[in-house]
Formats: C-alpha cells, sequence, structure tokens
C-alpha cells in the first residue's frame, strides 16, 4: 500500500519577484489524511492552487496516479479527480443544495429539460454517504456557513474526487461544527479518499492527520508521520523559534486612561460596546470572524457613523480632546487604524513606498500645497531604517514587496502621524515569521513610548502572547473580559462560541 | 516509470519576466511612438514637411487639451463621455455671448468656462453622492447637455463668432496658439500631479479609493474636483476648436471625445485609476494624430483610419493587460 497517488517535486513559484514557493515536494498515499501546516504566507494555499492549476508553476512536476500531469486546465484537474474546497466558498446562493452539487454538470432529457427528481435523489445520496441530511430543495443562502461547507464535500465527491483538499476549513467553523467536520473526514478516509488538510490550527492536525507537512517561507521544513510528532516540535518547525521568543515582553506600568468607548453600536452588528484603554498597554480583541470585531475598529475611527454611544480620546493629562466623525478627524484628534485588509484597505499597491509613507501627512510636508521633497526624503528614510523596510528604493511601487514589508509600510504611515492610539486589525496576517516578530518588538516599543494599542487578531497566540488584557467579542457584543494571567485558549475560545451555541439550540 | 524528459524551460525567468512588463507598462508608448515615426519616414515622409508638421501639432492640441482633461478623469479610476457635449455648448455659448463683438470674447469664454465647470460639478456629484458608475453618470450628461444646447438655440444657433477668436488660428512655423496652450497646460498639470499634495492625492484616491478614505483624503471633494477640471479642458478644446472653424457646427469636436479617452489609454493611463500620467498621454495624442494624418497621406479611405485607430487601441489595452496581470 506504498503507492503514491500524489507527488509533487521541485515546485517552485514565484510572484513579481518573490519566491512563493521554493523547490517543494510533497507525497500522498492513497487513504490517508495529510496535514499541511505553517504560518500564514508559509505557501501553503499557493502550492494547493498549483495542484488546482489556478496557478503555472515555474518549475516542478507533478505525477498524479502514477502520470506526469502537464498543463491542465482547471476543468481538466477536476475531472481527474481532484477537488479544492477554498475557505471562500464558491457556492451560488440563491441556487438549490442539490443545484448547487451539479452545478454544470446537470442531466437533462431528451428536450434539454431539467431532470429535478434525479439531481434530488443523487444529491441526497451523496449527503448520505457523509452522514448528514440537508433539504436538499433549500436555497444555500438559507443554510449555516458549516453546512454550505458540507454542500462543497459532496460537490467535490459527486465529481468523484480522489483527493480532496480542504484549505482551512476550520477558520469557518464554530466548536461544535468542527466536530461533525472531522466525522466526515474520517467517513472519507475509510472509503479511501485522499485529504489534504491545510491549517494552522495544530490541536485539529493531531485530532485527524495522518501525516504533517510543515512549510515555512515557501520551503518545506519537516515531513513526518503525526506519532513522531509532538505540539512543542511542531510549533518549533512551523515558527523557528519558541513561544517564549517571539512574543517579546516588557514590564511597564498601565498609564493613565487614553481612549474611552460607552455602549458605542452602528448600522451593522456592533450592539452597545464599552471599553477603556490606557496609555502603554495592548488591549487584545478576540473573537470569531464575522462576531464584529473588525466592525468595531472601524466605528472608533469614525469610518463607520456610530447610532448610539460616543467615543473619546484623553489627551496628555486627562485633558478632553475634541470628538471626531470621519476618519480625518480621528487621525488629526491622533487615533488611527491599520485595517485588516491590507491590501484592499490599506496599501496603495500600485503608488511607490514614498507616496504611500507620506500620504497622511501631506499638508505638514508641503508649502502651499507643494510638496517639499527634502522633508518628504527625511520622512521616508528614517521610517525605513527604524522600521528596516526591504527595498530597492522609494520609488519602488509596494505591490512588489513581501507582505511583511508591506504591513511595514503601512505601518510607518501611521506612526508618521504620531498617533496616540493606534489600532491593529489583524497586524501580522500574511506576514512572514520574520518580519511578524520585528512587528511585535515594534508595538512593544511603541508601548514603552506611551501609545496604547488595541489589537484585533484570529491567531490566539498572538492575542495571548501580546495582550494585556483581552475582550472577547460575541455577535457583535463584549462576551467578556480576561486578563493577562488568566488568559488561555480555551476560556477565549468559550467565551467567543458561547452566544453562537445558545443561539443554535 | 519513463519520466518525462523534457523540462518545459521558461524562455525568461519570472524575475525577468515582471521587469518586462513593467518596462512595457511604463515606456511601451514612446518606443511605440518612435517606431511609428521610423515607418512614416518610410511610408509618408511627406508628414516631416513643415506644414503637415504644423497641421499635425495643431490638431494634436485640440485632441490634447481635452486630453488632459480626460487622462485625470481616468486617474480617478472615472470616464467623462460628456466632453462631446461641452465642446457643442461651448460652441454655441461663444457665439451667443460673444455675437461678432470681440470686446466679448472674454465674457463669452468665461461664461463657457462657468457652465462647463457645472457640467463638471453634475457628473462629480453623480459618481460620489449618488454612486452613479462614471460611464452612465457621464454618458446622461451628455445627452442632457446636447439636449439642452439644442433646445435653446431650437437647432438654429444665433449670434456669430467674434473674428478675433480667430488669434487661435495665428502661428510661427509649427508653433500655433494652441500648441502653446496644450504645452503650458501640460506643464502646469504635470507639475501638479507630481509635486503638489493634491496630485498625491488623486493618485491616491485612484490606486485605493477604500485606502484613500481611511487615510484621511476627502476623497469626494477631490473626485468632483477632478470631474469639475475635466469638463474645463473640454471647454478649453471647445474654444479653440471654435476658433478654427469660426462658425457654430453643430458636429464640432465630434469623436475627439472618445479619441481623447483613446490617447490617455494608449498612453498607458488605466481604466482601473492610479496609473498613468499627462507624458503618455502626449505620446498618444501624437501616436492617433500621426496615424490619421499619415492615412490621409497615403491617400486611403477615412474608414481605414477607424480601422487603425481601432487597431492601435486594442494592441495597447491588450500589451497593457498582459504587463499588469500576474498570472
Amino acid at each position: 500500500m506504498s503507492q503514491a497517488i500524489l507527488e509533487m517535486r521541485g515546485i517552485c513559484k514565484s510572484f513579481a519577484g518573490v519566491q512563493a514557493l521554493k523547490d517543494v515536494s510533497f507525497r500522498c498515499q492513497a487513504g490517508l489524511v495529510y496535514g499541511l501546516v505553517g504560518e500564514n504566507g508559509a505557501g501553503k494555499s499557493t502550492l494547493m492552487k498549483i495542484l488546482a492549476g489556478a496557478y503555472k508553476a515555474d518549475a516542478g512536476e507533478i505525477i498524479y496516479k502514477g502520470m506526469p500531469r502537464h498543463s491542465a486546465s482547471t476543468g481538466e484537474i477536476i475531472a481527474s479527480g481532484i477537488s479544492i474546497i477554498y475557505q471562500e466558498l464558491a457556492l451560488v446562493p440563491q441556487m438549490s443544495v442539490a443545484e448547487n452539487i451539479f452545478l454544470g454538470r446537470e442531466p437533462r432529457n431528451a428536450l434539454g429539460i431539467l431532470d429535478l427528481g434525479w439531481l434530488r435523489a443523487r444529491a441526497e445520496e451523496l449527503l448520505s454517504r457523509l452522514g448528514v441530511t440537508l433539504d436538499t430543495r433549500s436555497p444555500v443562502s438559507e443554510l449555516t456557513i458549516a453546512q454550505q461547507q458540507l454542500v462543497e464535500i459532496a460537490k467535490a465527491l459527486s465529481q468523484d474526487a480522489d483527493l480532496i483538499v480542504m484549505d482551512e476549513p476550520s477558520a469557518i467553523l464554530a466548536g461544535g461544527e468542527l466536530d461533525q467536520l472531522f466525522a466526515i473526514i474520517a467517513a472519507l478516509k475509510a472509503q479511501g479518499v485522499t485529504i489534504v488538510y491545510i491549517s494552522h490550527r495544530l490541536e485539529e492536525v493531531f485530532r485527524i492527520a495522518d501525516e504533517v507537512t510543515v512549510l515555512k517561507d515557501g520551503e518545506v521544513v519537516d515531513s513526518r508521520p503525526i506519532q513522531q510528532l509532538d505540539r512543542a516540535t511542531l510549533v518549533r518547525l512551523m515558527v523557528g523559534r519558541s513561544l517564549e521568543e517571539i512574543f517579546p515582553q516588557t514590564d511597564h506600568a498601565q498609564g493613565e486612561l487614553r481612549l474611552s468607548a460607552e455602549g458605542i453600536a452602528t448600522d451593522s452588528i456592533l450592539d452597545g460596546v464599552s471599553l477603556r484603554l490606557h496609555a502603554g498597554e495592548i488591549l487584545g480583541i478576540a473573537g470569531m470572524v464575522g462576531s464584529g470585531r473588525t466592525e468595531l475598529a472601524r466605528a472608533l475611527f469614525g469610518a463607520d457613523p456610530l447610532t448610539q454611544g460616543e467615543v473619546r480620546l484623553v489627551g496628555e493629562s486627562l485633558q478632553q480632546l475634541p470628538q471626531w466623525k470621519t476618519p480625518s478627524q480621528a487621525i488629526r484628534a491622533g487615533l488611527v487604524l491599520v485595517p485588516e485588509d491590507r491590501k484592499s484597505q490599506g496599501l496603495f499597491t500600485a503608488l511607490s513606498v514614498r507616496v504611500n509613507i507620506t500620504i497622511p501627512i501631506l499638508s505638514r510636508l508641503s508649502r502651499l500645497g507643494i510638496i517639499r521633497r527634502a522633508a518628504e526624503e527625511g520622512i521616508v528614510t528614517g521610517a525605513r531604517q527604524r522600521l528596516s523596510i526591504v527595498m530597492n528604493s522609494p520609488d519602488q511601487e509596494t505591490q512588489y514587496l513581501s507582505g511583511g514589508n508591506q504591513q511595514k509600510v503601512v505601518l510607518a504611515k501611521w506612526l508618521e502621524t504620531e498617533p496616540s492610539v493606534i489600532i491593529l486589525d489583524e497586524p501580522t496576517r500574511g506576514v512572514d515569521v520574520g518580519a511578524k516578530f520585528e512587528i511585535y518588538k515594534l508595538m512593544r516599543q511603541l508601548n514603552d513610548r506611551g501609545i496604547a494599542i488595541i489589537m484585533i487578531s484570529s491567531e490566539l497566540p498572538e492575542i495571548i502572547g501580546m495582550s494585556d488584557r483581552i475582550l472577547v467579542m460575541n455577535d457583535g457584543r463584549v462576551a467578556g473580559e480576561i486578563s493577562r494571567a488568566e488568559a488561555d485558549e480555551e476560556r477565549i475560545i468559550e467565551l467567543a462560541t458561547l452566544g453562537a451555541e445558545a443561539q443554535s439550540a | 516509470m519513463a519520466l518525462a524528459k523534457r523540462k518545459s524551460k521558461p524562455a525568461l525567468s519570472a524575475d525577468n519576466r515582471w521587469r518586462l512588463r513593467k518596462f512595457v507598462a511604463d515606456y511601451g508608448v514612446y518606443i511605440a511612438l518612435a517606431i511609428l515615426l521610423v515607418v512614416a519616414a518610410a511610408l509618408t515622409p511627406k508628414l516631416f514637411a513643415v506644414d503637415t508638421i504644423a497641421v499635425v501639432m495643431r490638431q494634436a492640441s485640440q485632441l490634447g487639451i481635452v486630453a488632459i482633461g480626460q487622462t485625470i478623469v481616468l486617474l480617478v479610476a472615472g470616464l467623462d463621455l460628456s466632453v462631446g457635449g461641452v465642446f457643442i455648448m461651448t460652441s454655441v455659448v461663444v457665439a451667443e455671448v460673444g455675437n461678432g463683438r470681440n470686446e466679448m470674447i472674454a465674457p463669452a469664454i468665461m461664461t463657457a468656462l462657468a457652465l462647463g465647470g457645472l457640467v463638471g460639478l453634475g457628473n462629480g456629484l453623480l459618481v460620489t453622492k449618488r454612486r452613479v458608475p462614471p460611464f452612465v453618470a457621464t454618458l446622461g450628461m451628455l445627452v442632457l447637455v446636447k439636449g439642452a444646447t439644442q433646445a435653446y438655440t431650437r437647432g438654429v444657433p444665433g449670434g456669430f463668432v467674434p473674428e478675433a477668436l480667430g488669434i487661435v488660428n495665428q502661428s510661427w512655423f509649427v508653433l500655433s496658439v494652441p500648441l502653446v496652450l496644450w504645452l503650458g497646460l501640460n506643464a502646469i498639470f504635470i507639475f501638479v500631479l507630481r509635486g503638489t499634495s493634491y496630485g498625491r492625492r488623486v493618485y491616491a484616491v485612484g490606486s485605493n479609493i477604500e485606502a484613500a478614505r481611511l487615510s484621511g483624503i476627502p476623497v469626494d471633494a477631490i473626485r468632483i474636483s477632478i470631474y469639475v477640471l475635466g469638463s474645463l479642458f473640454a471647454v478649453a478644446s471647445g474654444v479653440v476648436l471654435t476658433g478654427y472653424v469660426l462658425y457654430v457646427d453643430r458636429f464640432i469636436g465630434s469623436g475627439l471625445d472618445l479619441d481623447s479617452i483613446a490617447a490617455a489609454v494608449v498612453g498607458g493611463t488605466a481604466f482601473v485609476g492610479g496609473r498613468g500620467g499627462l507624458l503618455g498621454t502626449i505620446a498618444g495624442v501624437l501616436i492617433i494624430q500621426i496615424l490619421s494624418t499619415m492615412v490621409v497621406l497615403l491617400g486611403l479611405d477615412v474608414e481605414v483610419q477607424f480601422i487603425i485607430k481601432g487597431l492601435v487601441i486594442l494592441g495597447a489595452v491588450t500589451l497593457y493587460s498582459v504587463a499588469s496581470t500576474d498570472e
């Protein structure tokens, strides 16, 4: 039983001069579950997109079911038995479960009319193979995210998939739903289907994987049977250093109040959130995706209007600062937001590093509207050195920088406005480990200068490692506050999912 | 198992590929212009006679002035189809207000600029406050302005274009009044785009409107001001065109509206905004004008002009999209 169903050898891929995968090899035997782990930006998704035919490798070969595969269309790849389930599910919300499963391959009778009865019967059969029951007639938009994921899996089965790749399936699931997913994976495995399970959550990998491959900075660090691994080893392989080294600690006394929010609400999910933030502290905000974390950040910053409550900044010696209603007023008052999605909200990818860094301080840098080049040069050079931003020149377009350096450019931009409060939404998403560590160090340095930080993050180790206090969001409200001393992953997950379970019960 | 020996050998490494792409995006239009001049030297040497150059540059200026406005509108991810209506409106206003009196030229132009500014304001408000897509908003404005002008004149424009506006036809060898105006406006706006905080914000808004908003830039004010500027450039082109023919032409500047978009796009200004600039547009204007002139010099049908123009635009857009795609 050592026949490999899939073998990827020496895969290389670079984007705009940045090497995303270096000589990566990955091998799967039929009927086993493979954990593919690594930090964000390690190259997991890129590797799987090459397998799916969405990207073309620069070098290397793929041998599938004993045959070398040359360039093939995504359609041919699916037909050959490879299915990939991405985090962003590819379903048509208005169509029914059955229609989605057979989308594009609907059987028609001689008159070209859809055979709905057959469609439903087959869909039900597929779902029962997964051990679940769903009304195959209901539109997908009425299903929960977890149920939608099941539809995707059923769709993969309908295409006779022998190899199913799941790209971070747990990222969108709540606690109880995960158990169901694992049961399904076990059932599929028993039917001889090979599963590649991508995740950066180690507990999950230990629960289901037979073998684990660790990617780091685009290279395979190690590939071992799960029995030969323990948690600490796996962390070390993934991150390259142990947890204590990652999160720099400094002892600092909590300063005076800097920001307070009282019962704020917006048109979106946010529903009566209060918080207080002090000089020199990091307030971590945890919660599931969709719990209102990002909405909270936007509301504090004035990006979305408040329907209720108020936010106040407190200046030196407790003097009240004027309130703000727009981001530009917030920036002037000393509050900035480093948004969650760097590419769509933080960065001007087509513009140079120089332009990106000085955009919020142009008025300070110009006289009569004309930019003073020398002053600008000084700012950019200073930022480049302080944050050790790696670039060819300040005129390089930011799209050609690595994720970590892009994030540093965004941070540099905001630090130049000399804020007293910084909100960081997912500050290390898509950033390599080295840059991650530098960003953590920078946050501590800012703390030491008395700057207060709110950090929103989905990465629990990061939340626990960096925060002085943690607020857990759930369904638009604060579900609880945890002090640094009592912070652990179970406690946070419990608070983050409690409401969701109470609702579904 | 016989392993396939052939390893697909890419002609260029990935690294060099994106350098090439960037080179095409940054310098493609100038290379194209140079190649076109070489081809012209071989096919139509008459193009380089002083008289012909003067004609080409005059026409290039008429197109070039409105193309400045079109370029900056494209830079904020916009589009201005209403310029065609503004030409006609300008022509009618100059004739009605000027009515043959040379001392009324200045008030006539001021009136045209004021009305043009209103058209731009309308475009800007529709796009920003009502979130109408620029294509639809400015198309609607085009129809509205044309219709309003016709309703006002009842199809028979009154008044006469003041003779003195013929000053735009003055020239010294190839240096004509429109050419000086075109180059001067370019110089000013190249500086505005590169050296001022306003210019930076324009690029920022076009490059990523959400990031611009979160960076504290008043994105709506910037976009509205750009649409107003775009219409003012159309008025300037309209005045030059009116001075050229010295009567009210109901079809004045027809074709220049789409040509101005073509010139900007051929010159490397992206439809998605934030990318490109006025130097590229100057090259784009020259390419379009030289091609049109070559067709005439070669004695080909006018229809051929459109075919060639179309092919050039499609070729340029294809090249740029290849250059900006990261497979």
